[in-house]
């Protein structure tokens, strides 16, 4: 159909559709996408460079960043061993209720995101329904970074899984089929059929886990406390300066966090092209 | 050229690794022990650049162990509402007393707060109303607000404690002034121009501070807040004017221990710090930070900013918390203010 239409439009060999798509393209982003990310480059740097340079240096910032990255780092690690598990299981085995797991599995996109941390917080807070048995022993998750980790993986927890799990699907069986009439272990089927072709798809789970995790806010500033230097992640700095009305100091770390994603989500390109054009 | 790129993706997952691995180590004080302290939102300034750092120097002094602080700062009720969750504050500061009366009920505090020097009170504000340089709305008392087309932000009620507040200074202002004029408090009026003021409000956002970010990136032509923000944002530069209602309530902020938190080897230290801030040095320091002194009214002198309020009151007029938060914020406002 559309390669019909292209040659119908063609003025003088030349496709006319092309340059208008690319246009109306980006004149819907521009207002859209483009122009409130522009907005935090502006504010950002309105004050020069130094005062931009002094709101990165700051100590509560640096920490802010550095708790971000480590705790959807371990989200991304667990969420990716289970994604990669679940979808395996999910997709070799058919068992009765295996779709309402699938449809349980997807449901934390759908939650906002203060529901969850409320979630969190009711179940294992000092007087949630685990955490009041936990207390007295001293044990204490929420307002900890383990806290935002728990809050990182429930509000992640469907992306590694969505993405690994339609490769699974549409994979050949043949070969592991193959694989096992030859006489291999499953274990060896899967380290060394099953999982080779899953490259591309863990690598792409494993960044928009991360990505995604690094931003969360809504479930983060109800289960960590938001105390400065210890519990407060990047996206809370930057809310708590917004408050304090150092629209700069929290736009400096905005751009940090555009910046980083922007290179995530390139990384996300590049590496899914190498791992899959083998 | 494959074994290229497994390397490339081996030194990202490594790097990743090593970036990641470990939490990052919260600065610590020299004893290892620390005062976790939260505020309410517009505590920061005063707390964290003056009135903090000179305990430390004064504890390190007397005890040689340099303690270190972690702070919180949000609305009243928000901070509120995270320690009966469970957050781990040893000390909090809250706008109204209301939300120390919840910590006690939550049994988050279980000592006698009232029994402190000055009720727990630890400063106090007037509240006033914020315009745009030059008034162009022509705003000069309260009822001014209610007058058509003046957009007005206020802190949500239900986060913040400076919107209680400032809801009580708008209603109990006309009690004052019709007592005046008449002889006879007059609640009809009181209640008539607290509805037509709030038809007016367009953002109600979580904290004072939150409303004054609003308000200072050019949203709104009014905000009803604390005296000591008005006088920060001028001290700033921002294009604002006071307007200073003819009467107005004074906010009281108490300082609560909260008991949960705190074992027997830290109490003294929380202890001395809580009395800290009613000594003469951090008296001044709020009053530097344009909170007026409680302890002694001729520190604020000191601060020539200051307005002279006509007919100024307190929450004593309502009968304290215990009758103003069932009797206004909710049998008024809830009821028939805000379900208009």
């Amino acid at each position: 159909m559309s390669t019909n239409l292209s040659k119908v439009r063609h003025v003088r060999g030349f496709d006319l559709v092309k340059p208008f798509s690319i246009t109306a393209m980006v004149a819907i982003m521009l207002p859209l996408v483009f122009l409130p990310l522009a907005s935090i480059f502006i504010f950002g740097t309105s004050s020069g460079p130094q005062k931009f340079w002094d709101a990165l240096m700051a100590p509560e910032a640096i920490f802010a960043l550095k708790l971000s990255i480590v705790t959807s780092f371990w989200a991304t690690v667990f969420n990716v061993f289970f994604g990669l598990f679940a979808a395996y299981v999910l997709s070799k085995y058919n068992f009765w209720g295996r779709n309402a797991l699938i449809v349980t599995i997807s449901l934390p996109t759908a939650v906002p995101t203060a529901v969850a941390g409320f979630a969190l917080l009711l179940l294992w807070g000092p007087y949630g329904i685990l955490g009041r048995y936990l207390e007295p022993h001293g044990i204490q998750i929420m307002f900890t970074a383990t806290a935002i980790i728990l809050a990182n993986i429930f509000v992640t927890f469907p992306l590694a899984f969505g993405v690994i799990k339609p490769v699974f699907d549409t994979m050949n069986t043949s070969l592991e089929e193959a694989s096992a009439t030859m006489g291999a272990t499953r274990w060896q089927t899967f380290w060394y059929v099953t999982l080779p072709s899953l490259r591309g798809a863990i690598v792409s789970g494993a960044l928009l886990t991360f990505a995604r995790a690094v931003g969360e806010f809504g479930s983060t500033i109800l289960v960590s406390g938001n105390l400065a230097q210890r519990t407060q992640t990047a996206p809370l700095y930057i809310f708590a300066k917004f408050n304090e009305g150092q629209v700069e100091a929290a736009n400096a770390i905005a751009i940090v966090l555009v910046v980083f994603s922007f290179l995530i989500f390139s990384i996300l390109f590049i590496a899914r092209d190498w791992l899959e054009t083998e | 050229m494959r074994s290229f790129r497994y390397i490339c993706i081996a030194v990202l997952f490594a790097a990743f690794f090593l970036t990641g691995g470990c939490l990052p180590s919260p600065p610590e004080g020299t004893g290892g022990r620390s005062i976790t302290l939260f505020g309410f939102s517009i505590m920061k300034e005063a707390l964290e650049k003056e009135i903090v750092p000179a305990f430390v120097v004064k504890w390190k002094r007397e005890h040689g162990e340099e303690p270190a602080f972690v702070s919180s700062f949000a609305g009243s009720e928000t901070i509120t509402n995270q320690i009966l969750q469970g957050a781990p504050a040893d000390v909090a500061i809250l706008s109204i007393e209301r939300d120390a009366d919840r910590l006690v009920e939550g049994k988050a505090v279980t000592h006698d707060f009232h029994q402190s020097p000055h009720k727990g009170i630890i400063n106090k504000t007037p509240f006033v109303i914020l315009v745009r340089k030059g008034n162009p709305k022509g705003i000069q008392d309260f009822p001014d607000l209610a007058k058509p087309g003046v957009q007005i932000i206020h802190p949500d009620p239900v986060s913040s404690g400076g919107a209680q507040w400032s809801i009580l200074s708008i209603y109990g202002s006309e009690l004052k002034k019709s007592e005046a004029e008449t002889g006879t408090a007059d609640s009809g009026r009181a209640l008539r121009t607290l509805q037509a003021i709030w038809k007016n409000v367009t953002a109600t956002p979580g904290s004072a501070r939150e409303a004054r970010t609003s308000f200072e990136t050019g949203y709104g032509d009014a905000l009803i807040t604390y005296e000591l923000e008005g006088l920060l944002m001028k001290q700033a530069g921002a294009a604002v004017d006071m307007v200073v209602p003819k009467s107005t309530i004074f906010s009281e902020h108490p300082a609560v221990l909260i008991d949960r938190n705190v074992d027997a080897s830290e109490r003294p230290m929380m202890e001395a710090f809580i009395a800290y801030l009613w000594s003469d040095d951090a008296q001044k320091a709020f009053v530097k930070y344009h909170f007026r002194s409680v302890t002694n009214e001729s520190f604020n002198d000191a601060n020539k900013e200051f307005a002279d309020i006509e007919q100024p009151f307190t929450i004593e007029m309502f009968g304290g918390w215990s009758k103003a938060y069932p009797e206004i914020i909710e049998k008024v406002f809830r009821d028939q203010v805000q379900k208009k």
